[in-house]
């Protein structure tokens, strides 16, 4: 097994010089809004586009003027990209058979793919006899067979149902633990990243803006953007001498101050007083949005203690919890 | 809504099922548009059995079929597959491949007249050298005077007006999903395994559908050529074609009933080669 090397990277379709490393045994989540670059980061690395400047590295090859084909990278699509003609066996199979790899062997070894995924029982169907969670596995299982050195997978679950993609999240993760092998999986959805990665790069604007653990991610944004982005709903983000902060916090106004609604303490006296505008109820929690001042402020309170719309009251945060960040260049100081 | 399907059910019934029946019935009779059609039975039929014009225009249309048709489809599909892309002198290409399907039959057929011609037509004054040879030593083909040459010559024509083909082919190769080719470019599938594995198998259902209409189309396709080009010759029967058969026993011979029944003959062909053809997609369907 591998790992993957991108140094410094410059690709059409917005990728503006990426530096980024994954371990050889590593799963690493990009996340990032649409348009962020991240598929085409993806694409890139499966030599799909070509690379303006800067090098590829899979091991210890330079991959960066090599096609495709010779990589030894598998990609799962957003589509999943099945041949409707072919059976789920052929399917799974067809890397083998174009690399003209014996039938016999072939056929154990695509067997021994669909076993690790689970979906054995389907080798004889055709795609269109096959659910939306089966065609994934499917295009997993075509994924492994050729033991490659990085898995890409690209956004495989938005097609999926809720249920099903808290399963397979799940699945993918513990799958990458037993075959191991350098992933890197694509995603925009925030807890899907949270939950499978071990590590996350947050993408915008086809740059890294953060590479970090999911803790890290969480606890430390290093930027506002990446702060605003992981998280729902949003982290509050006021200016630093602003109506909501922290008392023992010194006013400073080149300072941004972030804080995640479960961090907003309401109705504790010397706090600022504030209007409740809108409460979403969401089950067992409810996000209360307020106005204070000529600011808002979105606080996540148990829906048993939630305050009524037009209610007066008051909005407040403690010093541990709060994120700050330089005004100016949203980097976190 | 039913009632919106009325016009559509009275143009079929008196342009399509009417003729049919009226050519059915003719079929077993004769007929010559003056005295009225006298019956006699199967007559028609036992008299084409006999009669060495048809079976050399029945033999003269299968051959032509079973070589215009793939040739026709391979040449569509081998261009489309080359200009889909929207690429340097592609739209130029693209017209240049159309163009001849849209040039009025007598008009395709006047040029290749001349295209053709022995002595002055510039086929055969490229193909002929300085010594009048070409260059395999041979005389250049006698397109309007060989029979063998004049039926090459008429598949020739009717290949190069396959330009509606080619239009549906273009188009059904660009729906094709741009990430099947993508992930064939991952596994290193190369040109031919592309071509095969991929290409061929997801463009197979308008490929199927354009080989069965050609087919229908193809004891059509001959008849013009075959009447302007070489007039059913060389002597004696070298390009006279089933459609030409029907043709002239019927508008120069007033024979309708014979020209029906061999009609009918073609239209029993026609069946049967697209059931045959059905059957064969059918069993490769997805």
């Amino acid at each position: 097994m591998a790992g993957l090397k991108l140094d410094r990277v410059h690709a059409a379709f917005g990728i503006n010089g990426v530096d980024l490393s994954v371990g050889e045994d590593e799963l690493l989540v990009v996340l990032g809004p649409s348009g962020a670059g991240k598929t085409t980061l993806l694409r890139v690395v499966a030599g799909l586009l070509p690379v303006a400047s800067g090098t590829v590295h899979i091991g210890d090859r330079d991959v960066t003027r090599l096609r495709p084909g010779l990589r030894n990278v598998s990609m799962v699509f957003q589509s999943y990209a099945l041949f409707p003609h072919l059976t789920v066996a052929d399917n799974i199979a067809f890397g083998l058979i174009v690399k003209d790899v014996p039938k016999a062997e072939a056929r154990e070894r695509t067997a021994k793919a669909a076993a690790t995924i689970g979906c054995e029982h389907l080798l004889d169907r055709k795609p269109f006899q096959l659910s939306g969670g089966e065609r994934q596995r499917v295009a997993l299982a075509r994924a492994l067979v050729r033991e490659p050195d990085v898995f890409l997978l690209d956004e495989p679950m938005s097609n999926l149902d809720l249920e099903l993609r808290v399963e397979t999240r799940a699945e993918i993760k513990a799958l990458h633990r037993r075959v191991g092998g350098t992933m890197v999986h694509v995603t925009h959805d925030q807890t899907e990243a949270l939950v499978m990665g071990d590590r996350i790069a947050v993408m915008r604007d086809g740059l890294l803006e953060q590479l970090g653990t999911p803790e890290k991610i969480w606890n430390e944004p290093a930027t506002t953007f990446v702060a605003r982005f992981v998280g729902s709903p949003a982290m509050n983000l006021l200016p630093g001498d602003g109506p909501v902060r922290p008392p023992d916090l010194f006013p400073e106004p080149a300072w941004l101050i972030g804080f995640r609604p479960e961090a907003v303490v309401l109705g504790q006296a010397g706090d600022p007083l504030g209007s409740v505008t809108r409460v979403d109820v969401v089950g067992e929690d409810s996000y209360v949005y307020l106005s204070v001042g000529e600011h808002s402020v979105v606080a996540r309170v148990p829906t048993a203690q939630r305050p009524h719309a037009g209610a007066a009251i008051r909005v407040g945060v403690r010093r541990p919890s709060v994120h700050l960040f330089d005004a100016a260049t949203g980097r976190r100081t | 809504m039913k009632k919106l399907l009325l016009p559509y059910l009275i143009g079929l019934v008196a342009l399509v099922f009417l003729p049919f029946g009226v050519t059915f019935a003719l079929a077993f009779t004769e007929y010559d548009l003056i005295n009225p059609p006298v019956w006699l039975g199967t007559g028609n039929f036992a008299e084409l059995w006999g009669d060495g014009i048809f079976r050399t225009a029945l033999k003269n249309s299968l051959v032509f079929a079973a070589i215009a048709v793939p040739l026709r489809l391979i040449l569509a599909l081998a261009l489309a597959l080359l200009l889909h892309r929207r690429a340097f002198l592609g739209g130029t290409g693209t017209t240049v491949a159309a163009l001849p399907a849209a040039i009025p039959e007598i008009a395709y057929g006047l040029l290749w007249l001349w295209l053709f011609n022995p002595l002055y037509g510039p086929i055969n004054q490229f193909l002929a050298g300085s010594d009048g040879l070409t260059v395999f030593g041979r005389t250049p083909p006698g397109w309007l005077t060989l029979p063998n040459d004049a039926r090459a010559g008429i598949i020739i024509m009717s290949v190069f007006t396959m330009g509606e083909m080619f239009v549906i082919l273009v188009a059904a190769r660009r729906a094709l999903p741009g990430d099947a080719y993508e992930l064939a470019a991952i596994e290193d599938a190369t040109g031919w395994d592309i071509f095969r594995r991929v290409t061929l198998p997801l463009m197979a259902a308008p490929v199927g559908l354009l080989l069965v209409r050609d087919t229908i189309l193809s004891l059509q396709l001959s008849f013009t050529p075959a009447l302007v080009v070489t007039n059913g010759g060389p002597p004696p029967y070298a390009t006279t074609y089933l459609s030409l058969f029907v043709y002239r026993n019927a508008f120069e011979y007033l024979r309708y009933g014979y020209a029906a029944a061999a009609t009918v003959i073609m239209l029993l062909l026609t069946v049967a080669a697209v059931a045959v053809q059905w059957r064969l997609l059918s069993s490769r369907r997805l």
